[in-house]
């Protein structure tokens, strides 16, 4: 291995590809021997695609050779969460059902990054079709968080995460549906951003809550994030999802600009709330004032239905859930249980066994919550929340540019320590508000815990359609946080640092 | 069985009416971009998203809205310029994603009318005098419309081995998804038809305007437009409905009128013996000449229905109605009042005319190529165009012209159009080139007719006797000695000036 690739970020690649300081698949062979050395601990790749990879790389170098544009993330590799589809690897959604299933095309994220000139090094391990805060619902294998082996690395992105955190690549795309990127972003102490719904598309991400699902980058800088933002969205609204949108923007101009005079809003009650551990509450006071020396001013907003937001999310996005997940009924594609002799025997055993315990509760509760006579009561009234916790948010952006929030009300958890549904569902608490209004958001690290160790993050949130400007807070927050000492630059796990072969 | 007559003049038939009409005229599928076509091999003209692939998404095409807008137009209903899309929930293998995408409560189309002319022996099915009939029987009667709304075809099974194509009995169902996905609208009547006449009209009133508008083939043999009918009878004077009956599987004018025949008897003779009717679908059986049951319906079916996620809510701007008014063309009624007032049509013909575009088309090229011969025209177009596959307008006026000069007679004139049928040759050319043209020369003529009446003394004697019809066999007589080429009018007055004298 070229000495220190695998220390790279996104930027630094990109720049050294484009200049002609290493080569694309130089790079690509880095991060293959970091994840040789490491992944049999982390266990974030359920799939690692070393032909297509390098076969990529060398199509970057050959580019290069002939004078031709190497695109902005040159040789960069990234790792897939599974389930995006990529044509020649498997998307499996780490689930049964879809163990062997083939990609037949290619998600419009994916071509997208590759597009831009990056490598893909491979498919991430998830919850089960997304569903789950730790990765463990996976029907393959547990994925470590790279800073302690073991404790949980969240989810559902959790193998995206632990990608990044343990030095394997310095990108990957994940998807985040209640935080299913900010959560493990935060457990495993790097960059994750969901942008605003509808500014990435989502055509070839295996859904599960149509309304609510964003597809995001992580990195180990907020600069590398913004560099994977850029090639998401180039090209502009994807013509093959109704729901995405023109979004011209580049996402590193001015992102180092000073934050002089930007109003950051703070909502006191969610600050101090009763779920927060004393670690994370003293990290967010951190955070405050980093923010404040860094220019920006704190300014008090309220949200007043966010407490409502936990009981619409798990409204909607069951319901929307029960129906994406219709269509795998072993007919075509996926589990098929042999030995069944009618349709209906044979769709619902394959259901009953291809599915993990959390993928079925989520699809019956949508089939209990959309039922005639049921859905009036609980459907209905959620989408009334909605709008109501929207309007927030646009009262709330009235007065400041971006809103600060805890991201998780702890640091990474032990394996097993949280077992019940519900309390998985309720530290979801800070994330899902901005899933349910659509506006993006980011978690960014802070500093370790003074009990566990373990990173804390700060989430910061911005209106609809101005993922720049919170972009630029985000990275005023990481650059004070590095200058106050509160946490090293770029780290890798140090748990991983040095361990390598 | 009481015949239909006897029924109901002691019951009253409600009949309501569910019309699919496929958007055949389209070249690309409801929310994908494969291509819409009948006649090509099986499951060629697919994708992920109309296969329901996991991560493909619907982008709505939106040449299929302009033209559920124009049907709407066409049929008096209000455009909703605020609908969405639903999912419409239920298991089956030609359901690719075993959901349905169509639209809910609200439709793009809502509250139209269509007013059908009851005449003829059709009229007589309906006996009550509250209709306020013509002196001839006919009456006029407005059938309200629900609504017109958008969804997507299923796929086509095949059933092998069972009898008559139905799944009882098959080996093996096979599944054909070139349907699934095609644009489908379906219209939903008031149950306001009362006769089997009614409900056939009303089907072929919208096929006529559907056919004007150009958004469909509106076949029924190859199931471009199908029709459910549902139909329950009561005493006359009640208020209260009876049980309803739903009948599929109907698939020509015939079908729909006799189904419904059968259905109301059906029916009469169950509730006079005492029974009771049970709430079913039932399949008609055109060979059988009757209805057998398909499923009882026990409890009604729940969709669980609610709005796609996938698919933005549609807010249509007027613009964009306009331009879908601007684009409708004259349709079957406005023209048939044309033709009577402009061509001096009769009403029976002006409405067999207008009521198919081709036709329509065909006879306004005609009347204007053959200067002032409308009423010819009109007879060659509704009396001898149908026996021939291809002509041009310039043949029909030429043809009309030629007999309305007397160069032919109707009879010849069925002969030329078959000879020039899917020719450009010119009729007059071939009257011509084949000595057709009638010979009207007085003193050829006069000889004609004298050799005849020296050899037919038996026949004179008949005509003075008062038998004035033989007169016929004279002029067929007189005909053969010119072998055709006589005028049978001047011949028959040239008889009647000799015979008489």
């Amino acid at each position: 291995m070229m000495y220190g690739l695998d220390h790279l970020g996104a930027v630094q690649i990109a720049r050294g590809v484009a200049k002609g300081d290493f080569s694309a698949v130089e790079v690509a062979e880095a991060s293959l021997e970091v994840i040789e050395a490491k992944d049999g601990d982390v266990c974030a790749f359920l799939q690692v695609c070393a032909e297509l990879a390098l076969k990529t790389a060398r199509e970057t170098d050959a580019r290069r050779a002939a004078g031709k544009n190497v695109g902005p993330l040159a040789g960069v590799p990234f790792a897939i969460k599974d389930n995006m589809h990529l044509v020649g690897t498997r998307t499996t959604c780490a689930s049964r059902m879809l163990e062997h299933y083939e990609s037949t095309f290619t998600a419009t994220c994916v071509r997208r990054m590759i597009d831009a000139g990056a490598t893909p090094m491979g498919k991430t391990n998830m919850d089960e079709f997304a569903f789950g805060s730790t990765t463990e619902s996976s029907a393959f294998c547990k994925t470590r968080n790279p800073w302690d082996v073991e404790r949980v690395p969240g989810g559902s992105s959790g193998g995206s995460a632990a990608a990044v955190a343990a030095g394997e690549v310095p990108l990957a795309l994940g998807s985040d549906t209640g935080g299913s990127i900010r959560q493990p972003a935060c457990f495993c102490g790097v960059v994750g951003m969901k942008p605003t719904y509808g500014a990435v598309s989502r055509y070839g991400v295996v859904a599960f809550g149509s309304s609510l699902d964003q597809v995001g980058p992580f990195g180990r800088s907020v600069s590398d994030v913004a560099l994977a933002m850029n090639a998401l969205v180039a090209g502009g609204k994807d013509p093959l999802d109704a729901t995405s949108r023109d979004v011209e923007t580049n996402y590193l101009a001015g992102l180092d600009d000073s934050v002089e005079g930007m109003r950051v809003g703070i909502m006191g009650s969610l600050m101090t709330h009763q779920s927060l551990s004393p670690e994370v509450m003293l990290g967010l006071k951190d955070a405050c004032s980093v923010l404040e020396d860094q220019g920006a001013r704190l300014v008090e907003i309220e949200l007043p239905h966010i407490d409502s937001a936990i009981a619409a999310y798990y409204v909607i996005g069951p319901c929307e859930a029960f129906s994406n997940l219709a269509r795998f009924d072993g007919v075509r594609f996926g589990y098929r249980e042999p030995g069944h002799a009618t349709l209906a025997e044979q769709t619902a055993w394959s259901r009953a066994h291809g599915f993990g315990a959390e993928a079925k509760r989520r699809q019956l509760l949508g089939a209990y919550l959309l039922a005639s006579g049921v859905y009036d009561k609980y459907y209905y009234p959620a989408q009334q929340v909605r709008t109501l916790i929207t309007a927030d948010y646009q009262a709330a952006f009235d007065r400041c540019d971006a809103i600060i929030l805890p991201c998780a009300p702890t640091t990474a958890w032990r394996f097993g320590e949280v077992s019940d549904p519900a309390r998985m569902y309720a530290s979801d608490l800070f994330t899902i508000s901005s899933n349910i209004a659509g506006n993006g958001s980011i978690s960014v690290p802070v500093g370790l815990g003074r009990d566990t160790g373990m990173p804390v993050a700060a989430q910061l949130q911005g209106p609809t359609f101005q993922d720049q400007k919170m972009l630029r807070l985000a990275r005023a927050l990481e650059r004070g946080v590095h200058e106050a000492g509160l946490m090293k630059a770029a780290a890798i796990a140090p748990a991983f640092v040095g361990r390598g072969r | 069985m009481k015949s239909l007559a006897e029924v109901l003049c002691d019951w009253e038939a409600v009949i309501g009416l569910e019309i699919h009409t496929e958007l055949t005229a389209l070249k690309t599928k409801m929310f994908c971009n494969c291509r819409l076509s009948h006649h090509d091999e099986p499951n060629t003209n697919v994708c992920p998203v109309c296969l329901g692939m996991p991560g493909a998404l619907p982008v709505p095409n939106r040449e299929a809205i302009k033209s559920i807008v124009m049907a709407g137009l066409a049929t008096n209903c209000k455009i909703q310029k605020r609908t969405c899309f639903y999912r419409k929930h239920y298991f089956y293998p030609d359901m690719a994603k075993n959901y349905q995408t169509t639209q809910g409560p609200v439709a793009f189309c809502m509250n139209g009318r269509l007013v059908l002319e009851v005449t003829g022996e059709g009229a007589t099915e309906r006996p009550d005098s509250t209709i306020g009939k013509d002196d001839d029987g006919s009456y006029t009667v407005s059938i309200r419309i629900k609504r017109i709304h958008m969804e997507e075809d299923a796929a086509k099974m095949v059933h092998v081995g069972g009898k008559e194509g139905r799944i009882g009995g098959a080996s093996e169902s096979l599944i054909d998804y070139n349907r699934c996905g095609i644009p489908l609208i379906e219209l939903v009547t008031d149950p306001d038809l009362r006769t089997p006449e009614e409900a056939r009209l009303f089907m072929e009133k919208l096929r006529q305007t559907f056919l004007a508008l150009g958004i469909s083939d509106c076949s029924l043999e190859h199931g471009s437009m199908r029709c459910d009918g549902n139909v329950s009878i009561r005493r006359r004077g009640d208020v209260e409905l009876g049980t309803k009956v739903e009948m599929k599987n109907i698939n020509s004018f015939k079908s729909l009128h006799d189904a419904l025949a059968y259905e109301i008897c059906r029916q009469a003779q169950v509730l006079e013996e005492g029974g009771a009717v049970l709430q079913e679908t039932r399949h008609w059986e055109p060979s059988g000449r009757r209805t057998t049951v398909m499923r009882t319906k026990e409890a009604a079916d729940d969709y669980r229905m609610y709005p796609d996620p996938d698919l933005p809510p549609f807010n249509l701007p007027d613009e964009f109605i306009e331009q879908c008014r601007a684009r409708m063309p004259e349709l079957p009624d406005a023209k048939r009042n044309r033709y009577m007032k402009s061509y001096g049509l009769r009403r029976r013909e002006a409405t067999y005319i207008a009521a198919d575009p081709k036709t329509a088309r065909l006879f306004e090229e005609a009347v204007a190529l053959a200067g002032d011969a409308p009423l010819m025209v009109a007879n060659v177009t509704m009396n001898l165009v149908p026996a021939v596959r291809n002509v041009q307008p310039f043949q029909v006026a030429s043809i009309s012209q030629l007999i309305c000069s007397d160069a032919i007679t109707f009879a010849q004139a069925r002969e030329v159009l078959q000879i020039v049928d899917g020719t450009t040759d010119d009729p007059r050319q071939v009257v011509d080139e084949r000595g057709m043209r009638q010979c009207t020369d007085a003193i050829t003529m006069a000889n004609a007719v004298d050799a005849v009446l020296a050899h037919s003394k038996k026949q004179i004697n008949q005509y003075q006797d008062g038998n004035k019809k033989v007169i016929g066999y004279l002029i067929g007589q007189c005909m053969k000695a010119s072998q055709g080429a006589g005028n049978p009018k001047y011949f028959g007055k040239i008889l009647k000036e000799r015979l008489e004298r």
